[in-house]
């Protein structure tokens, strides 16, 4: 379970066609979909403070300094507290990553920040986190379910800035839809806006991201669009894995995505008067009525844990593996 | 636990969000939305608050179609639908410069054409979820960049002459696509909360969010384009976009009435784009808070503010709209 076989990745293969997501039957505060998405937030921080600063979110250097990101007092003390594993500084070539690398940092940075202090003493602690093997781990997952994708074995997001961007693909989207389907989960009116203001942001840094290579390979040529697919393909699989009690009708693993990669529509899309043209997918939405995905909370455990989250039709709790080792920390409710 | 008022400054209470997840899902519900929406105490409704988001679809759409294929919506997307019985009637468009935009790369075109399809299909996506309750296209005026800009004090144009045109290259057109994306973000955030609890129960609330979220793709693709085209330049002089395009946020900050600091100043709902100079000075992408990184909202009253280019209280129709949208919420307010 803690790694995505061959044999887990068949049986994610099967899993999912049907579309009606069935809500987790937990159920939860506000304070636990906070939690949930503070320990994705401390995910995505140290992923890019690694990036950014070759330092973790809560160590201050010389390069985290300079641009402004906040260092992090770890102040959350429910769950159990783990250490940060794997991560490099990424030798960026070129200005346009580099500064978008530094950028997404200190805005990452802020949003831990702000969701310790909206939580106070509710605040779970940083749960242990895989930076570094995760990567090759799903890497591998996804050139089983994509092989035409095929990322290079032993990918590392640290490498140069072509893999770093491939590396924040796989966080940013995810990110998108984790805090649109926590969204409706919330009560609190207040909480609710930070919630659709941080949407909007993981947003603008998906769209940032998937923008950046688009200009870098804009006919697929280099192999990132490729990746990109492969990325998608396997979130999407994940993702329809984690709809429980829905159960296997097609071997074919969706026939509705919920997750598409950089390749441009499959068909041309009709421009109002003047007939139908090829056209990009720098957005990552439903392409009938073009509103961004949701996913609720197995479907994202089961993504950042690598299939850890679900056995067949049943919730694996706590879900644990790849990104999250012994799995994030959470309130009594846990997260399932 | 704390809330979050400290955190966060909103002109609306924000309703609760209680929706099941799920896009799809959300999409259905919204269908069913036409004949439940109850009138709320304040005097509007679900389909009002629909109806306004409609009106700025329809103005992004035709923007981006005509900058895409140099033609607009089809005309069966913007007439009164079968079974309508309000009183707005259907506007044309003042064409003014609007053309496909000129010199575009292959990669360039399918930008826009992908951009042009998610807006025309949001257009589409809220009248069929308004039914025959979706007021028609009002009378848009895209020759208003060219004023917009003598506003924002971009006296000349980048080039050098000639005035402010976002179809003569697709430089240009990013400025002119900067105008509305930041701000269709924001307007999704204001406008959610409008919504009553029984549309949120339906779905509405979710759908509006994830609309959102498309809308800040494209405000970060722009965003992206702007500042990375600025850095290949090597300088501001010689990418004069990015400066036009903070001219024009300077002039959205001091248009949203209410919240009129100027742009990354504490109270502004703006964040400037920047010219990095090194792999470690960072970009700025996203418009958001700067303490907290959470992103801005925008009142229905402000951006209609914006669209008409006017402070005045007041007013019902200017800008964009030169007979005003065809919305309850029409008339500016303080």
């Amino acid at each position: 379970m803690l790694t995505l076989s061959a044999a887990s990745l068949a049986g994610l293969v099967i899993a999912g066609t049907a579309k009606s997501a069935k809500a987790a039957t937990a159920s939860y505060t506000d304070a636990d979909i906070l939690n949930f998405a503070l320990n994705l937030e401390y995910l995505e921080a140290n992923f890019y403070y690694a990036a950014a600063f070759g330092t973790t979110i809560d160590v201050a250097n010389g390069a985290s300094t300079a641009a402004g990101a906040p260092v992090i007092t770890l102040s959350g003390t429910v769950g159990t507290a783990g250490s940060v594993s794997g991560g490099s500084k990424v030798p960026f070539q070129t200005i346009q990553v580099g500064s978008y690398a530094t950028e997404t940092a200190v805005e990452e940075g802020k949003h831990v920040a702000t969701l310790l202090s909206a939580l106070g003493s509710s605040a779970v602690a940083q749960p242990a986190i895989n930076i570094g093997t995760a990567f090759q781990t799903l890497a591998a997952a996804a050139n089983q379910l994509t092989p035409s994708g095929n990322i290079p074995s032993g990918f590392s997001p640290y490498a140069n800035d072509d893999t770093f961007l491939i590396g924040a693909y796989i966080f940013e989207d995810v990110g998108v839809t984790a805090y649109h389907g926590a969204a409706s989960l919330l009560t609190s009116s207040s909480n609710l806006s930070v919630a659709a203001g941080i949407l909007g942001v993981e947003a603008y840094h998906a769209g940032l991201i998937r923008t950046t290579l688009n200009y870098l390979d804009p006919t697929g040529s280099l192999g990132l669009v490729g990746y990109t697919t492969s990325i998608s393909n396997l979130r999407n699989a994940l993702s329809q894995a984690g709809l429980l009690g829905v159960p296997p009708s097609s071997t074919s693993y969706d026939a509705n995505p919920d997750d598409y990669g950089l390749a441009t529509f499959s068909t041309p899309k009709p421009l109002g008067g003047a007939g139908s043209a090829t056209a990009t997918r720098i957005v990552d939405a439903n392409p009938s009525n073009v509103v961004a995905f949701a996913r609720n909370t197995t479907q994202v455990l089961n993504i950042v844990t690598g299939g850890g989250a679900v056995n067949g039709t049943t919730a694996v709790s706590p879900a644990k593996g790849v990104f999250f080792p012994n799995g994030m920390n959470a309130g009594p409710n846990g997260f399932k | 636990m704390k809330t979050l008022d400290s955190l966060v400054d909103k002109a609306f209470s924000r309703r609760n969000f209680i929706a099941g997840a799920g896009a799809l899902a959300a999409a259905t519900a919204v269908t069913g939305c036409g004949s439940s929406s109850t009138p709320a105490p304040n005097g509007y409704t679900d389909e009002d608050v629909l109806n306004f988001a409609l009106n700025l679809e329809y103005l992004e759409a035709q923007f981006y179609l005509y900058a895409a294929t140099g033609t607009g919506l089809a005309s069966t997307d913007t007439s009164t639908p079968s079974g309508y019985t309000g009183s707005y009637t259907e506007g044309s468009v003042t064409l003014g410069d609007a053309a496909q935009v000129a010199g575009l790369t292959g990669a360039q075109q399918e930008i826009l054409n992908e951009i042009a399809f998610e807006e025309q299909t949001h257009v589409l996506f809220l009248r069929t979820a308004l039914g025959a309750a979706a007021v028609p296209m009002p009378n848009i005026d895209l020759s208003f960049f060219g004023p917009l800009a003598v506003a924002a004090n971009i006296t000349t144009s980048p080039t050098g002459s000639g005035s402010f045109n976002p179809f003569s290259s697709f430089d240009y057109f990013l400025v002119g696509a900067f105008i509305f994306e930041d701000v269709g973000v924001t307007a999704y955030s204001g406008a959610a909360p409008l919504i009553s609890s029984a549309g949120v129960a339906s779905g509405l609330l979710t759908a509006a969010a994830g609309i959102l979220a498309v809308e800040a793709y494209h405000a970060g693709y722009v965003r992206t384009s702007l500042t990375g085209r600025a850095i290949a330049a090597g300088s501001a002089s010689a990418y004069p976009y990015l400066g036009a395009a903070n001219l024009v946020e300077a002039l959205r900050a001091s248009l949203t009435v209410g919240d009129s600091a100027a742009p990354s100043t504490p109270g502004s709902v703006e964040t400037l784009l920047t010219l990095p100079t090194s792999t470690t000075s960072p970009s700025a992408i996203v418009a958001a808070d700067p303490t907290t990184a959470v992103g801005f909202a925008r009142t229905v009253n402000q951006v209609h503010h914006i669209v008409y280019g006017s402070p005045t209280v007041g007013v019902s129709s200017g800008g964009f709209f030169p007979n005003g949208t065809n919305s309850i919420f029409s008339k500016t307010t303080a």
